[in-house]
């Protein structure tokens, strides 16, 4: 395990923030932390890192205690902040150089460039930082935490602010690297990068996890249905299937809704039996955002 | 080694930014403008010349004190808010390194104001008196004083969270310390003017420049203002550290 | 000879003495390694010798430099604070015929005419003794050179400006 939080409590100032957090991430697992603003998802991960002293509970990251053992956690650990933090009168190349040497490394010309080329800035590697717009501070920083070639990734919305190209690169990069083992805590307000990347969600409402696990277990035990864009060649049979529901189409993408206590997997060769000429299949994450809002306007309440 | 390396990057910050050297032309305007005064005015007697050094050496000083304390207040506080701190917390780089080398960054801009100082001080007081005991001074007593609002900065900036609280009482300790520059001699004799004196680093150095420069005393008398500045120093110092040792994120 | 002409050689004569008030005499004179033509940030240097002429030991002793600059529409005392460390002798007694020697230092702060005297006065006596007057020029010496303050104040904000436009231009 790369994270367990169990029954974390936190106060700052004398304020409780969290008061019974749970979290565990494993390796090759991307793990989705939402939340609403204020819920306590940054003061997780600040715990995490070891940044702030918890009142009770247990935090343990790569098998250590980050209070007691801080450099050896982040010796093997990448982090990507939502503000970043950068120097703007430096070069990405100088940059990454920098946070090399802090980290024990001698920066080497050829590691330093794979990774300015994994995130794509190899043709803006010679500029200062202060040019750079706001996506490529954020693949900035994502070399940053690449660095040392961390077996665990904590990042703070780390497509915030790039275009849809850009998220789409970031998602590739970050699927390489789960399917390569490394663990990664995504912490983002996006359900689609949420819908895309993540095997395991934990969802933080005012200091608590009200509900962590598998997305599809999550989806399957909660009232809301599971949401399915399909692509068509031709539009489907007029026979029904009990356990699907169209709800809309452009002609070529069809929204459907699958009962709750259906397993997806299992209905997929009932509509190609059907007559069903789907050639794509992919998840809408209205079925998560509707999980998403029940569940905090719910502890809300 | 990572205290050079951040203190290199904290120098780099003061130089080689636009806004780093904004602050530095500031500094060398007020001095021209200050020596620039005095080209006009070509009967100054011999006590003038020593008392320009002095005011210069006084100003060099307390111009110094002022960019180093923002530099403090900047490289804690204004990291924080622009998020550059805690990627340099979460590096395997211990607490007390990150400290030492932002002091070497504070102790960079401090050298470079004084290189900045020296050539004005040459232009005004060369032919005048004492002007190497005057830079020796400078060094000296100036030194601590500057580093310590540096510090004094840094740990302000690390202790009430935000930039501008921590320069805002940061520049209110740093008038406080200069207010014997505005009192009159007949203030600083009363018995709080002469206790506050006895204790204020920035008395201590003004004094001693008074007595090396204009009373021809040499430096090697100082010893009492030394140690005042000394204190000072080691009392900032000490606060930079706590303060920054709690520092979450 | 005509009685003016022994009145004229009397005061002649009684000029040359050493002043006399009460019981104290000073004698001034400035030191021989005075430079020839002084300028301003030289050293001057005198040497009073103050002798007790009364039968009596004179009690109390000070004696004190005073410095006065006599140029013509500039006359005024001058505050000794940064001429001179050395600004007044004491002695406890003299005894009749004892003399007390003292040198007094000066540094030459400002250009002009001066006129340095010696005073003395005991605990007693209800007079002042003064020394002969000493005047002294100090010539003037150049103190801010435009030639070395210009290219300064000038040149380092134009180089601090110039590196700031580069690097906003390379930034």
């Amino acid at each position: 395990m790369l994270i367990e939080i169990n029954s974390l409590r936190l106060s700052l100032s004398g304020v409780p923030i969290l008061h019974d957090v749970q979290l565990s991430l494993r390796e090759g697992e991307i793990y989705g932390l939402l939340g609403p603003n204020g819920a306590g998802k940054s003061t997780t991960i600040a715990a995490a890192l070891g940044l702030l002293v918890p009142e009770s509970g247990t935090v343990r990251v790569l098998g250590r205690d980050p209070l007691r053992e801080p450099r050896a956690v982040h010796a093997r650990l990448g982090v990507l902040t939502e503000q970043g933090g950068f120097y703007d009168w430096m070069t990405a190349e100088r940059y990454l150089g920098f946070f090399a040497r802090l980290y024990g490394g001698s920066p080497i010309a050829s590691a330093l460039g794979d990774r300015l080329a994994r995130v794509g800035l190899t043709p803006r590697r010679g500029q200062t930082i202060g040019s750079y717009s706001r996506g490529m501070r954020q693949r900035l920083g994502l070399a940053r935490a690449l660095l040392t070639d961390p077996p665990l990734l904590i990042l703070d919305e780390p497509t915030s602010g790039l275009d849809p190209r850009g998220r789409r690169d970031i998602h590739d990069i970050l699927l390489a690297l789960a399917d390569g083992g490394v663990g990664i805590l995504l912490s983002t307000h996006l359900l689609d990068d949420v819908d895309r990347l993540c095997q395991r969600i934990g969802i933080i409402v005012e200091g608590r996890t009200v509900a962590e696990g598998n997305v599809v277990d999550l989806l399957g035990a909660s009232s809301s249905p599971q949401r399915f864009r399909l692509r068509l060649t031709a539009p489907p049979p007029q026979a029904e299937i009990g356990n699907i529901t169209v709800l809309a189409s452009d002609g070529e993408w069809w929204t459907v809704d699958i009962d709750p206590a259906w397993n997806p997997e299992a209905v997929w060769p009932d509509l190609f039996c059907g007559g069903w000429p789907i050639t794509e299949i992919r998840r809408d994450s209205g079925g998560l955002e509707d999980l998403y809002l029940a569940l905090t306007e719910r502890t809300a309440a | 080694m990572p205290i050079l390396l951040i203190a290199g990057k904290e120098a780099g910050e003061l130089l080689l930014s636009v806004r780093g050297l904004a602050w530095l032309l500031v500094f060398s305007v007020v001095l021209s403008a200050f020596s620039l005064l005095l080209v006009s005015d070509t009967e100054l007697s011999l006590l003038d010349n020593a008392q320009v050094v002095y005011d210069m050496t006084g100003i060099a000083t307390a111009l110094g004190g002022l960019l180093a304390l923002i530099v403090g207040v900047d490289t804690i506080a204004g990291e924080r808010e622009r998020g550059s701190l805690v990627p340099l917390l979460l590096t395997t780089v211990s607490r007390d390194g990150i400290l030492l080398g932002k002091l070497g960054g504070i102790a960079v801009a401090w050298v470079v104001i004084y290189v900045l100082a020296a050539p004005y001080l040459w232009a005004v007081g060369s032919t005048g008196q004492n002007l190497s005991d005057g830079l020796l001074g400078l060094a000296l007593l100036g030194t601590p004083v500057v580093l310590g609002f540096g510090f004094l900065g840094m740990g302000l900036g690390a202790w009430l969270g935000t930039a501008r609280t921590g320069l805002l009482i940061g520049l209110i300790v740093l008038v406080l310390a200069a207010s014997p520059l505005l009192l009159g001699p007949s203030l600083r004799q009363t018995a709080v003017g002469r206790a506050f004196d006895a204790v204020n680093p920035f008395s201590a150095a003004i004094n001693a420049y008074d007595a090396v420069i204009i009373d021809s005393v040499s430096v090697a008398a100082q010893a009492t203002n030394l140690a005042v500045t000394a204190a000072w120093f080691a009392l900032a110092l000490w606060f930079a550290r706590a303060s920054f040792c709690r520092i979450a994120r | 000879m005509r009685r003016w002409h022994i009145v004229v050689v009397l005061a002649l004569i009684l000029q040359t003495l050493p002043a006399r008030a009460g019981d104290l005499s000073i004698e001034l004179a400035p030191d021989a390694k005075n430079p020839p033509a002084p300028q301003m940030g030289d050293n001057l240097s005198f040497h009073s010798i103050i002798r007790s002429n009364g039968p009596a030991t004179v009690e109390g002793v000070i004696a004190w430099l005073s410095l006065v600059q006599i140029d013509p529409g500039r006359e005024q005392p001058v505050d000794l604070e940064d001429w001179s460390a050395h600004k007044a002798v004491t002695a406890a007694a003299l005894d009749a015929g004892e003399t007390l020697e003292a040198d007094w230092p000066l540094r030459l702060i400002q250009a002009g005419t001066y006129r340095v005297v010696v005073s003395a006065a005991n605990r007693d006596g209800v007079d002042l003794a003064t020394s002969p007057f000493e005047d002294f020029v100090v010539r003037e010496k150049p103190v801010v050179e435009s030639q070395r303050v210009l290219p300064v104040a000038l040149a380092i904000p134009i180089l601090i400006g110039i590196a700031m436009s580069w690097r906003r231009w390379n930034a």
